[in-house]
Parts: C-alpha cells; structure tokens; sequence
C-alpha cells in the first residue's frame, strides 16, 4: 500500500507559453499540468512514440467517423508512406470518400445549421458541417462498377479478403493523396470489415444488376479473419490507435485476442460514452477483461474530437522522432 | 399553380430515376444505367420510362435558367 507522500510526489505545474511554441512544446506543457484532458494528450503522445520506437510493434490504425471527409485524409496517406502506420482496418465509408477525391471529387466546408431541406433540393449531403455534392457519388459509383467489373473480370468468382479488395482499388486510384493508394504503394494492409455497409455495398447492387448476378465481383469477410489474426501472431507486440471505434475497433482487438497475447499498446480517441455497452466508447480496463488488451499495457484514451487530437499527436510524435527517422519495415 | 407545372413537366430532371450528374445541366440516370444504357442525359431531355419524382429539387427550374440566358 502506497503511502501518504507517494500520492502526493507529483505536483501539477501550470502550462506556460512564452511566445513562439511549436506543437511538441506544447504537449510538453501539457504532460507539465497531466490533468484532463491535457494529461490524457500528452500521455497519449507518448504512448504513440513508444510505440513507433518499438522494433517488435506492429501498429494497427482502427478508423472510424468521417474522417477523410473532414480532412484527415494526406495525413492517414503520409504516415502510410513514412511507415507509422502497419496496418489500417476502417470503416468502409472512409474509403469511399478516400475514393471519392482520388475520381476527382471534394468535399466542402459547410455549417451544422444549414438549412437540410435546401441542400436536399440542390442535391448536396451534409456531414455535420462538410458538405459533398451529389454528382462526386455518382462519379464514384460510376468508377467503382468500372473497377468492379475489371477485378470480377480477373478473380472470376474468385472470393477475395477485403484487404486484398483494398489493394486492387488502391492499385487503380492514381492519386498520391489517396489512403489506399499510398496503402498499395507501401504494401500496407487496409481491412474494411463492414464494407457493405458504404457506398462500396450499393456499387456492387450497380455492378451486379447489370450483370444480373453473374460473373460478379465478390467478397468474403471471413477471409479478413486468418488474415489479420496472421499480422497479430507474427508480431511480437501489436499497438492499436483508434479514432472512433466501432467495428474497426473491435476487429483489431479480436484479433489481438485470438493471439492470446492481447495488445501491448493502446491509444483511443474517442466522444463516446461507456455507459451504452457499445464498444466505441468502452473503456480500455473493460478491454482488458476480454484478455484484447494485457493488463500491462501502455494505454490511454483520450476523450476528444479526433479531429484536434490525432493530428496534434502526429505532429508532437513526427518532431520528437525527426526527419531521419526510420522505422524498420514489418513483415505483413 | 406555375410550381406545379414545372414539377409535373416530363423532364429528366423531375424523374424518380434521376441524380446530379453536372448539375444542373446533366442528370444520371439508374435505371438506364442499370440497362446498359446511356446514363447521363440532359436534365431537360424525357424518355419513354419517365415517373415523377416526389423530391422536389431545382434540377430543372436551373436548367431552365441556364439554358435561357436572361440578358
């Protein structure tokens, strides 16, 4: 049992800015006060840097909210690129809008009091205060059954993972800007778990249709299972960073279970709560209890809008590490 | 009554098949689509398989306006 002068052995510093302070500055004066959430960001910035530091760690990014729409979509393609990044299992919609401006398309900054009825009149989708016209999905749509056809063409009925679906829209995305592009360049798995559930799904109804049912492009969940469970087993340390949660969230950590190892590293963003039972915002001592997360782990969830958050964390870990850094490539 | 008109005017851009294509001049078409036929059509063209379209958008009452320049 710790005593009286042990609890009290760190005292809260104020968080002084004397001027010009870059990002990494900043966090530093964060973990000086260690509070709120302050505390949880310079934790969670230290966690990450561990992480990547880690020769053994194979780090897994769990993406989920519309977070390309948002514009965090360079910043997911360059940290794949600078090989921070091992692995990414997303929702599948993150991946549609990834598609989206690799065809060409945008999204627009807008408000979240917008009129719905208007935008509904001038064909034009709302996403909280980002807007995307409604011709960029056509054109998506357009795309994909283009590509479709090309992947049903080769595979002939052959079932593929959807990370190897992943790879194949990655491979004829040519765009540098594009998350599954960089992911094809970089031979970097991408898992898109519910892929159905996006305009992926309702491209296959397009694809399909036309060719009524037959000869069609096709895709098999449950071959995501051996695959991503494989990275987990090969490496001798998994590290997880999630941005929502959700189902990407619990497919990293399902698979981190079925090593029987659990993952050594943990960083959640997160706004949702605990009280729902729903994994987003569950918390990560309750991932322990399932054995996903050791009971030794270095974790910390950071409660936030990842929005601010990740890219701080990238920028505190990016200058801490330097330019120069380079991370050793895993085996996949 | 002018606004009721318009919408019940047979044009592509008041069908039930219809998306934004290069609005508001062009509209995508889903059930052409899914034939194998010509998807994208003009906003104020009509074929055979027209249904009107509950949504009330402006597809057509902007092509209008742009296809009739105001000087």
């Amino acid at each position: 049992m710790s005593q009286r002068k042990d609890l009290l052995d760190a005292p809260v510093k104020s968080i002084r800015i004397n001027g010009t302070v870059t990002v990494d500055q900043l966090i530093a004066q964060f973990k000086n006060s260690g509070s709120f959430g302050a505390g949880r960001i310079s934790q969670a910035c230290d966690i990450y840097e561990r992480m990547v530091r880690d020769k053994k760690c194979t780090v897994f990014l769990a993406l989920a909210g519309a977070m390309v729409p948002a514009g965090m979509r360079s910043l997911i393609a360059d940290l794949i690129r600078e090989r921070l990044i091992d692995v990414v299992v997303s929702t599948g919609a993150n991946m549609v809008h990834d598609a989206i401006e690799a065809l060409g398309g945008n999204h627009y900054k807008g408000h979240w009091l917008m009129n719905d009825h208007v935008l509904y009149k001038y064909h034009v989708y709302r996403i909280y205060d980002v807007l995307v016209p409604e011709e960029d999905f056509i054109k998506l749509d357009c795309g994909l059954v283009e590509i479709y056809d090309q992947i049903a063409s080769e595979s002939k009925e052959k079932a593929l993972s959807s990370s190897m679906f992943a790879r194949e829209l990655g491979k004829r995305l040519n765009d540098p800007n594009s998350i599954l592009h960089a992911a094809y360049e970089t031979n970097t798995p991408v898992f898109l778990p519910a892929v159905r559930d996006s305009e992926f799904g309702y491209a296959y109804y397009l694809h399909a249709s036309r060719r009524n049912f037959q000869n069609t492009l096709v895709i098999d969940a449950f071959k995501d299972v051996p695959e991503i469970i494989g990275i987990c087993r090969r490496s001798a340390k998994n590290g997880m960073i999630v941005i929502g949660g959700g189902v990407p969230r619990n497919t990293v950590q399902s698979a981190a279970l079925a090593t029987k190892s659990g993952l050594d590293y943990a960083v959640v963003i997160t706004l949702d709560r605990p009280e729902t039972g729903g994994l987003s915002g569950s918390t990560l001592e309750e991932t322990v209890s399932w054995g996903k997360l050791k009971g030794t782990a270095d974790h910390v969830m950071v409660i936030g809008d990842a929005m601010i958050v990740f890219p701080m964390m990238v920028a505190s870990v990016m200058e801490r590490i330097g330019k120069n850094f380079k991370r050793k490539e895993k085996s996949k | 009554m002018t606004e009721k008109t318009e919408t019940n005017q047979r044009f592509c851009g008041n069908c039930g098949s219809h998306n934004a294509y290069n609005y508001p001049m062009e509209v995508f078409c889903t059930n052409r689509f899914l034939r194998n036929k010509a998807a994208i059509v003009k906003t104020l063209w009509c074929c055979e398989e027209w249904h009107l379209n509950p949504q009330k958008c402006e597809c057509v009452e902007e092509a209008k306006k742009k296809r009739i320049p105001r000087t």
